[in-house]
């Protein structure tokens, strides 16, 4: 039998305030950071008919996260009759990419090859996006579905970077920092991203520097992304939760500090 | 309720079961995800690129330049038996020099050149204020390389430079910290939800 | 000569490569796709299957030796099974590839990743202490992000999510930027080295 620790109590808590706070049904509203807004603007300003790679670079753990931020982005674009060609630098990520693009292109009623296309997985990804940037076509003769790239009609005027208006880099790592050092920095393409919470910090002095156009990050940000297109999600779904459980980290860290605090003015505490 | 909603609910259960203890139930879990995970990278990979890339181009459309790539391919087998193993080194070595060689380029540029050149800003505005945040980020990024420079010892008024970066860092591990805790309770609250609606039914 | 050669073609694709990304001629374009598709990216895959081999190997040799008999046989099991499904059924749309993989990968992988929200709360509370002022500011610009981020903006002070957007574009950014400023160099310098045959520990021990 194992023992009960403070470990198991912190775990239960947890468990209980986002099983309860779930289970209230309720989403509160949130406000639009610029950040946000700023990304939807690039999507906004995108002529209709214009092309987008949308890169599923993310493995299938952060997949809860990643969900409602690809879900709202591609709705973005489709709503605004973009045409998407899906791509994945991991292997994890095909799957993924596929079945939300299939899913939300039936939403809009998009034709397969006509509105969008998905390309799949290439590996060594600096090697993958060097390679799209002198020729899409020869980096992928064929296509998930094992189609060849030239029976797609929305491709026929497309083969390099200069031939679309940019890359949506849906990611839960550095793959991002790839596509701005490769794609941006060598061929002009101009990178966005849709990342995890964890990676957002990261990609900070890229986006100051402007080398990367625009964020959205986390599931904070699909909210504030499904608010901007006037739609729900499971962005918007989770923030009770989401705020819930950050309440209690912070209880946690106050606990934390005043029990460290008490156990260092009695001597006890190491300091 | 459909099998795979069953299957997908019973192993996520499965997994939070570590957060009692190790279990056996756990280890039949994450043994399973192991397998899984490579069989479907190695299925992903073989159909997308050696495939597309390779077989399909050599062997039904003859394209015979890519016998040479073909060849190194198979010398990265040779890491299998002792006497051979030596011949695997030719085939890194094309991945080894192919992205040192381009890196030299995107890191002196991107990385490097852009990232310095975002720093460098006006500190005195239009309106003759000076512009704290742009200080700020320029006495940030100086102090951190600072902390980080280890060909001096850190005493003396560099020490105090390179103490003053231990800040920057802990801001921004602070910040990370903050945006880590947000996405890792994002991933529990999709499984959650998943667990909650899909297969308990007890939210809609 | 085992590792001469070998440093030989380091030096020559790491020259083609690094001359390349000067060269927007079509016949230069044509040679990095050349070595971009049919080099780089094939003999990458090569190596993955390498690594898939490998395993493998390494569990069928510690199931013989009866190490964690059951788990191991469970892990082969599915390496075996995801190329058995693949190639009976194929791997598109609903095939049973895809099955196993969006009801046994996709949750057991996220559900793992999402256990790490309750070490992340246990951490918070055990170790997240203000022990000193590098330490206070770390929790400090911990505690504003976590609040700002938080569908809180009617209850909370405007000040108090403007604070935490300042802190992170600018002295969280700027550390940010000198870690990548220094990684960049260091990359530079070793990619350099690696071309020119100073650093060698990519070839290995053996001779």
């Amino acid at each position: 039998m194992t023992k009960i620790t403070s470990r198991h109590y912190v775990f239960a808590g947890l468990f209980a305030v986002v099983t309860v706070s779930m289970m209230l049904n309720y989403s509160p509203d949130t406000v639009v950071s610029a950040e946000t807004q700023k990304m939807y603007d690039f999507v906004e300003s995108l002529p209709a008919g214009s092309t987008l790679i949308i890169s599923f670079d993310h493995e299938a753990s952060s997949l809860p996260e990643i969900r409602p931020l690809a879900l709202a982005v591609l709705r973005h674009a489709f709503r605004n009759d973009i045409k998407l060609i899906g791509t994945a630098l991991l292997s994890e990520g095909t799957g993924v990419g596929y079945r939300l693009m299939q899913q939300t292109a039936n939403e809009f009623n998009k034709s397969y090859g006509v509105d969008y296309v998905y390309l799949g997985f290439k590996p060594q990804y600096i090697a993958a996006i060097l390679s799209m940037g002198e020729s899409i076509s020869r980096t992928y003769p064929v296509d998930y579905l094992g189609k060849t790239y030239s029976e797609h009609p929305m491709l026929k005027d497309i083969d390099t970077y200069n031939d679309i208006a940019g890359v949506i880099s849906i990611a839960d790592g550095s793959l991002t920092t790839h596509w701005i050092e490769y794609g941006n920095a060598r061929f002009g393409v101009r990178i966005s991203a849709a990342l995890t919470a964890a990676m957002v910090t990261t990609y900070d002095p890229y986006l100051s520097s402007g080398q990367l156009e625009a964020i959205v990050g986390g599931l904070r940000g699909a909210a504030e992304y499904e608010k901007l297109l006037n739609i729900g999600g499971g962005g918007k779904r989770g923030m009770l939760a989401q705020t819930a459980s950050h309440l209690y980290v912070l209880i946690l860290v106050i606990a934390g500090n005043v029990m460290y605090f008490r156990r260092r003015s009695s001597g006890r505490g190491n300091t | 309720m459909a099998i795979s909603t069953i299957t997908a609910g019973l192993l996520t259960l499965a997994i939070l079961s570590f957060l009692y203890r190790d279990n056996p139930i756990y280890k039949v879990a994450e043994s399973l995800l192991v397998g899984v995970s490579i069989g479907y990278f190695l299925v992903i990979t073989w159909s997308t690129t050696l495939m597309d890339l390779l077989f399909i181009p050599l062997f039904s459309e003859h394209k015979i330049s890519l016998v040479i790539p073909f060849i190194l391919g198979l010398l990265m087998f040779g890491r299998f038996f002792k006497g051979t193993s030596h011949i695997s080194r030719i085939a890194i070595a094309v991945l080894i020099g192919s992205g040192a060689g381009a890196a030299i380029p995107a890191m002196l540029n991107a990385r490097t050149l852009q990232q310095i050149s975002a720093t460098i800003q006006p500190i005195l505005l239009e309106s003759g204020w000076l512009d704290i945040s742009a200080i700020v980020v320029i006495a940030g990024v100086l102090s951190t390389l600072a902390y980080f420079y280890f060909s001096r010892e850190h005493t003396g008024s560099f020490g105090w430079v390179a103490k003053g970066g231990t800040y920057f860092l802990m801001a921004f591990c602070g910040t990370t910290f903050g945006y880590t805790v947000m996405s890792r309770m994002s991933t529990f609250i999709g499984r959650m939800e998943f667990l909650l609606s899909d297969f308990l039914h007890l939210t809609q | 000569m085992s590792r001469r050669l070998p440093q030989i073609v380091c030096l020559l694709f790491g020259l083609i490569m690094f001359t390349l990304y000067f060269l927007d001629h079509p016949t230069a374009k044509q040679i990095n796709t050349l070595i971009l598709v049919d080099y780089w990216q094939i003999i990458f895959a090569f190596t993955l299957v390498v690594g898939v081999i490998s395993f493998i190997r390494n569990h069928v040799t510690a199931i013989s030796r009866g190490n964690d008999r059951l788990y191991r046989l469970l892990s082969l099991f599915g390496v075996v099974l995801m190329p058995i499904l693949a190639l009976i059924w194929g791997i598109k749309g609903d095939s049973p590839f895809m099955w196993v993989f969006e009801n046994v990968q996709v949750p057991l992988q996220s559900t793992v990743f999402s256990l790490l929200a309750f070490f992340v709360a246990s951490a918070a509370f055990r170790g997240f202490h203000a022990r000193s002022g590098p330490a206070a500011v770390l929790l400090i610009a911990a505690f504003l992000t976590i609040l700002s981020r938080s569908s809180l903006e009617g209850l909370l002070p405007d000040f108090i999510p403007d604070i935490a957007v300042w802190v992170r574009n600018n002295p969280s950014m700027a550390a940010r930027r000198a870690i990548l400023i220094g990684i960049g160099l260091g990359s530079l310098t070793t990619s350099l080295r690696v071309i020119l045959g100073i650093e060698r520990t990519w070839l290995g021990g053996e001779k």
